[in-house]
């Protein structure tokens, strides 16, 4: 293994392997488990698990869960070494010629100071607001000053579209991808982009990390996840997070001052967000269950293909989606102009690509489709919006994919629903009231 | 508690046998969804050389071959197919290292073994460098016990794992065991335990040895086939 492999990183090693030889002089050996009275703690993930169900043989331990990155357990130790910060700065660090609007040129300068002062800061901008745009003269600056830093989003598929972005606008850079399902291996780069999972393999790494999307699952409610952001950035090192929906806990730590804010609630191209219609259709569930379904359901989205337009069509769940594909067909859309996708479908990937491409009318989706992913001139429509699986973050972020190309600002958002629901209020409230803010900011 | 392998929330409701007959619960491990991926052997209809399922009783030809370079075939019983559910539970088990899915099969196993009623069980033991990497031995795992049998011990200098190997490769391995102490097999009914059952060069392998030191009657069991 090359010694660039180790810089920021705690690499497992196998008992016969640092039993054999002293590793080479600027690695450490790191201790894997801190094996407590009645409890066990991993080094890796923090988490605490009772010495019974983490039990090994002979008195080892490990740790059951981190164990998809590989088994952390006594047997083991980590080779370590510090972040040296060896880069080569190569001018023009940011290759991208794009252009802010006044707003959002305000929030990229806070962003950037606060990312130079080393700050835990929130960036608290609506769906479609340019917030990957607007990173980039903080990262610009930080990779000047010949720091590491990370891009790091709970979901693969905003990994995988903020990749080849972040090639394009810093192409003097090295880079690198980082995701469960690849097979391609690690490499020491300046600028890293991945899932919140891969941060847990990182030790006080990067001077500054950015985590998009920080409110959606399955980052916000695990304790393993936070515990890595921690253990990833250096200890003075700085945290930015970028959302349009910040959950409870981040809007306690600003209201708490522990953490600065910058607002942006205009989109890029200075639009409002879209307003979301609501239908009610009392049986839903029912007409699902008989394969069928409603018709002035149907009816839209006979309507949005013959204005030629493309859509993603939501539904609560999995299970939901063969009797809705098969509903589809029976009512004469084409199966070769849509399919379905969801988080464990093999074919996700490619399918998402497919709807980039064009090759597909519309994508009928569970709620992993509900952010990251920006197909420009889309329409939004929810079915069963009242379900619980659809949380009102997920809702606002479902509305938020439609109306984000300049070129069609104002697509249509429509849920239908079985009945009046909390959340989907809460979710219309939020769009209305960052709606209010912009409009005040148009004038 | 949740599903070992899906990590679904498991309810266990407690039976009135249970509560009256004052043994020890055992909440299920599994969820139904993941218990059913598991497929079972019918040893009714098995091979009884070597488990294969579906076989009609009849030696199959992999098994005839076995007894014409020994002159005696192993019995053995295998308690499920090796399929796509087997595969991956063996590769989290087994190669992930998370010894908690020992529970899966543990009282299913143990029950087997004590219905095939042997003088002597002896699980196939795993190379010193298993040991210090993966920490445990499977076998031992599924059976509940962490002490080896001692018995039974890899020859030194044996490196590499059968499954890391081609068929070709698998049944062309030499003898990796010694007996320790062959007295203490003669005249006893031993019972031979593995994980899987592919080639049977493992087992074939140790129980030749047994057969050498005079075992009365050697038997075997896997968790899959």
């Amino acid at each position: 293994m090359k010694l660039t492999e180790y810089y920021g990183r705690r690499v497992l090693v196998d008992r016969p392997d640092w039993q054999a030889k002293q590793p080479p002089a600027p690695i450490q050996t790191l201790e894997t488990i801190t094996v407590g009275d009645r409890k066990i703690e991993c080094r890796r993930c923090g988490q605490k698990t009772p010495k019974k169900i983490a039990a090994l043989p002979n008195g080892e331990f490990y740790c059951p869960r981190c164990i998809n990155l590989g088994r952390v357990a006594t047997l083991n130790k980590f080779y370590h070494v510090p972040e040296p910060n060896q880069f080569v700065v190569k001018e023009p660090v940011l290759t991208w010629q794009g252009q802010l609007s006044p707003l959002q040129q305000e929030a990229a300068e806070e962003v950037a100071t606060g990312m130079k002062k080393h700050q835990h800061q929130l960036l608290w901008a609506v769906t479609g607001a340019g917030k990957t745009e607007m990173m980039f003269r903080g990262i610009a600056a930080a990779l000047r000053r010949g720091e590491r830093l990370a891009v790091a989003s709970p979901r693969v598929d905003v990994c995988l579209e903020l990749y080849p972005r972040l090639q394009a606008a810093f192409a003097n850079t090295t880079m690198v991808l980082l995701h469960g399902r690849q097979e391609l291996p690690y490499r020491y780069a300046q600028l890293t982009i991945c899932t919140t999972h891969q941060l847990l393999r990182f030790y006080h790494a990067f001077d500054n990390l950015i985590i998009d999307e920080v409110d959606a699952f399955p980052y916000a409610a695990n304790a393993a996840l936070l515990y890595a952001t921690g253990q990833a950035v250096k200890e003075k090192g700085g945290c930015l997070y970028l959302t349009a929906t910040p959950g409870p806990s981040l809007l306690r730590q600003v209201r708490q001052k522990e953490l600065a804010v910058s607002y942006l609630p205009l989109r890029y191209h200075g639009h409002l967000l879209p307003e979301v219609r609501l239908r009610l259709t009392p049986r839903w569930r029912r007409t699902l269950d008989q394969k069928r379904l409603p018709a002035n359901l149907v009816a839209e989205l006979r309507r949005t293909l013959a204005a030629g337009h493309r859509f993603l069509f939501f539904v609560p769940h999995v299970r939901d989606l063969p009797g809705i594909a098969g509903a589809l067909e029976t009512v004469g859309f084409e199966r070769r102009t849509f399919t379905t996708v969801h988080a464990a479908d093999p074919e996700r990937l490619a399918k998402v690509q497919g709807m980039r491409d064009g090759r597909y009318d519309f994508l009928v989706t569970t709620t992993i489709m509900e952010r990251g992913v920006t197909f420009p001139e889309i329409d939004v429509f929810v079915l069963g919006a009242d379900d619980p699986v659809f949380s009102s973050s997920a809702l606002v972020q479902i509305a938020g994919r439609a109306g984000r190309a300049r070129s069609r600002p104002d697509g249509r958002v429509i849920f239908w629903l079985g009945c009046p629901c909390r959340r989907v209020r809460e979710a219309a409230r939020q769009i209305r009231f960052m709606n209010q803010k912009g409009r005040a900011l148009q004038r | 508690m949740n599903c070992l392998l899906c990590n679904a929330p498991l309810a266990y409701r407690l039976t009135i046998p249970d509560l009256v007959l004052l043994r020890p619960i055992q909440p299920p491990v599994l969820c139904q969804r993941c218990r059913k991926q598991f497929e079972r052997i019918d040893s009714a209809t098995a091979c009884p050389g070597c488990g294969r399922p579906k076989n009609g009783r009849r030696l199959c030809p992999e098994c005839q071959r076995w007894h014409q370079h020994y002159g005696w075939h192993l019995r053995h019983t295998a308690l499920y197919t090796y399929n796509e559910a087997m595969r991956d539970f063996m590769r989290r088990y087994k190669f992930q290292g998370d010894y908690r899915l020992r529970q899966v099969f543990q009282g299913e196993l143990s029950r087997q073994v004590q219905t095939l009623a042997a003088d002597l069980v002896i699980p196939i033991p795993v190379t010193a460098t298993t040991m210090a990497t993966r920490g445990f031995n499977q076998v031992l795992g599924f059976l509940g016990t962490e002490e080896e049998s001692g018995l039974l011990v890899h020859r030194a200098g044996e490196k590499v794992a059968q499954s890391h190997k081609t068929r070709r490769q698998r049944l062309h391995t030499p003898q990796p065991f010694e007996l320790t102490n062959p007295v203490a097999v003669r005249g006893k009914r031993v019972l031979l335990v593995d994980d899987v059952y592919t080639t049977g060069r493992t087992l074939y392998h140790a129980a030749s040895l047994i057969h050498a030191a005079g075992g009365d009657e050697i038997i075997s069991l896997s968790l899959a086939r």
